[in-house]
């Protein structure tokens, strides 16, 4: 069953490739997420009846526990509500004139790729397979990113393409020393297999674990949109498409930040303390919340400045989990699924005003919440919601994370935490709410809001954060707690 | 015998790399790099002679056929290709001149060196040498893409860092489980083929290679 998983994207490709037709290359979109939606749900239900789903076939290569199902369900859940969302957008797209219509093909296809190389990285059990499933993450979706193929897609494309491989051809660097680190201890099939690392952790090679750490952490933090690694974010979230957008904060970011994720585990228990990776993870968080804080002071291209809260919250979840303490994992585990479903929301509500509006810049924007009621609505409470206001859910993880700073005596840490994020907020309401006031410049706008099954995607999303902001629904919470257990061990 | 040629093809493909960081002309490069390549594919095909003999496996002449046939024969000709059909040809290309750069290459080798020095069992023979030539092939690819200008400059740059990745892993750990291997080279290849397409559209729409151009995105 689990198999299905990485199958069935690879037999949509195929298919799109021969079907005329655009209608059918809807459906057929829209059936493979919710199929693979389906698949998750009993997959989920499996680990929480037995700990992981494994399969002897195939060199035992197919491993799942609870922390890979955690992101694996927010990955479809996203999949899901995005291909929904692309029908509309991209027929709207071709109706404006800005795509050809034998463009969607291409597009569902790099769709469906980019999706099957997100399952397969977390997926796997081999370390060296997860690092080939990533790097194959940016292969492709660089012509996602390029998709308009004017010049600023083709800017935007090709940072994306030459920083996170390089980045991520560092991180290779990370896994041979990591490979290096068990040579005397493991051996044959059981090289690079995470399960086995872990298992053996005590016996590593500390040296070259240390150095492989921060190759790993280097590399995988260029995809995961660490500052100072963070420059090919803003670009590529900007200009990509907006369901792509969706899909890059919500859900690459978080595989990338998957693979540190794994890393730290294996360290720290070799280490027998989080003091190394925790500096580390903290330095760069901090960073990241730093410098997105201030591009979010100064911005003035609304999809950039989304593309600058993710790098912000990215930063948030590596202190969480440079800090290390249960309850911090936790919140940084729950931050993962608010900050993902809340993103792509946004990303999804900015599809909506730019087909209307026709622009990224905030300045020559006014009067959504007239123009758009829906959509509008939406995108105001989501902005209210990314920046941690309650009762919505980034507010319950983001709390837990600053407690678990505080309980955990980093005071000095947890002040600038605070103002950052203070910071943060006040940049988004400035910048940002004089948009959905006011009246809009071209008279000629209509007010309604088009997408209609798009539309109802974002209000979905926007219960689900408003209603886990107050409470968690025991099985996440299960899960959550399974997934901890598993990272601190 | 073995120990020896390996270690003295280690050396030379650092020595590449930095004759590489010498090049002026973007078909130099190229054929740099295939050196760089042959060498890589040569020190594969020992240890695979090598591990066939004591042990029987033959990942690593698998792994040597598809060095050569990847990366010596075909996207060397996949760069000339796209660098034919570039017309922008001006030759200069670097922002410091040549003498600067191979001296902060030296630099490079030596900080890979004591980067590494630190790991207990590298020590060991030879081993540790060839290991800290190729991780410092790793940096000087990665600084020969900071300083050039041109598209194609900044994907062989890349394609050394590969080299240097690979080599790494080759030596210093009897490389990985061949899946993994595999899996590297087929992301590889498609990488190489996506910078080649931009590279295409990247001339087409700004009328030039130059990388300096693309400055558009900002804050």
């Amino acid at each position: 069953m689990g198999l299905l998983l990485q199958i069935i994207p690879v037999i949509t490709v195929a298919l799109l490739f021969v079907i005329k037709k655009n209608r059918i290359m809807h459906i057929i979109s829209l059936s493979t997420s919710s199929l693979l939606l389906i698949i998750a749900a009993y997959l989920t239900g499996q680990v929480i009846l037995y700990g992981t789903v494994e399969y002897s076939s195939l060199g035992r290569f197919f491993y799942i526990d609870a922390l890979s199902i955690i992101i694996l369900d927010i990955v479809l859940l996203i999949a899901f509500m995005v291909s929904i969302y692309s029908v509309g957008y991209m027929e709207e797209e071709i109706r404006l004139g800005k795509l050809a219509k034998r463009r969607l093909r291409i597009y569902y296809i790099l769709m469906h790729s980019f999706l099957f190389t997100m399952i397969l990285a977390l997926t796997v059990r081999n370390m060296g397979l997860m690092w080939i499933a990533i790097e194959a993450t940016t292969l492709a979706s660089a012509f996602l990113v390029g998709f308009y193929s004017d010049k600023n897609a083709l800017e935007a494309a090709w940072k994306y393409v030459i920083i996170c491989s390089v980045g991520i051809a560092i991180a290779l660097l990370g896994i041979t020393l990591l490979n290096f680190s068990s040579l005397n201890i493991l051996e044959g099939r059981l090289l690079l297999d995470w399960t086995a690392l872990y298992e053996h952790a005590e016996f590593l090679q500390n040296s070259s674990l240390r150095l492989a750490f921060i190759f790993i952490l280097v590399g995988f933090g260029t995809k995961a949109g660490l500052a100072p690694m963070h420059t090919w974010l803003p670009d590529a979230h900007s200009q990509a498409p907006s369901p792509i957008s969706a899909l890059l904060s919500g859900v690459l970011l978080n595989s990338a930040m998957y693979g540190i994720i794994r890393t730290v585990a294996i360290v720290n228990r070799n280490e027998g303390s989080s003091v190394y990776t925790g500096r580390l993870l903290i330095a760069l968080g901090i960073l990241s919340i730093a410098t997105a804080a201030i591009f979010i002071l100064t911005q003035k291209d609304y999809k950039r400045l989304l593309a600058y809260s993710s790098i912000e919250h990215m930063g948030i979840i590596a202190v969480a989990i440079g800090i290390f303490s249960p309850l911090s994992v936790f919140g940084a585990l729950l931050h993962m699924i608010n900050h993902s479903l809340t993103k792509s929301m946004l990303f999804l509500s900015t599809g909506n005003i730019l087909q209307k509006y026709k622009t990224k810049e905030i300045a020559k924007i006014k009067g959504v919440l007239k123009s758009l009621p829906v959509s509008g609505t939406v995108f105001l409470l989501g902005l209210f919601a990314i920046a941690g206001t309650p009762p919505f859910s980034i507010f319950a993880s983001e709390l837990s994370i600053m407690i678990s700073i505080f309980q955990e005596k980093f005071f000095g840490l947890g002040v600038i935490f605070i103002l950052l994020i203070a910071i943060v907020f006040a940049g988004i309401a400035l910048n940002l709410f004089k948009m959905f006031y006011g009246e809009a410049q071209d008279k000629n706008l209509q007010p309604g809001d088009g997408n209609m099954p798009g539309t109802v995607c974002l209000v979905v999303l926007l219960l689900v954060i408003a209603i886990t902001g107050i409470f968690i629904p025991e099985g996440v919470k299960e899960l959550i707690i399974r997934a901890q257990n598993i990272i601190i061990g | 015998m073995f120990d020896f040629l390996l270690e003295t093809l280690s050396v030379l493909i650092l020595l590449s790399a930095f004759a590489l960081m010498a090049n002026k002309r973007i078909s130099s490069y190229i054929r740099t790099f295939r050196i760089q390549s042959i060498s890589i594919a040569l020190a594969a095909g020992i240890m695979g002679i090598q591990s066939s003999q004591a042990e029987g496996r033959f990942d690593f002449l698998i792994v040597c056929l598809l060095i050569v046939a990847l990366k010596v024969v075909y996207i060397p000709h996949l760069l000339h290709k796209t660098y034919a059909n570039v017309k922008y040809k001006v030759e200069k290309d670097f922002i410091l001149n040549i003498p600067i750069m191979i001296i902060i290459c030296c630099g490079l080798v030596l900080f890979s060196y004591f980067a590494l020095a630190s790991i207990e069992g590298l020590g060991q023979g030879l081993l540790n040498l060839q290991f800290v030539n190729s991780v410092s092939v790793i940096w000087i690819g990665l600084f020969f893409m900071i300083s050039r200008k041109k598209a194609i400059g900044q994907i062989i740059g890349f394609l050394v860092i590969e080299n240097g990745l690979y080599i790494a892993a080759m030596l210093s750990t009897n490389g990985m489980p061949l899946v993994v291997d595999l899996g590297i080279f087929l992301d590889m290849l498609t990488a190489v083929m996506i910078m080649g397409l931009m590279v295409f559209r990247i001339n087409d729409k700004f009328d030039s290679i130059d990388i300096d151009k693309l400055n558009h995105l900002k804050g």
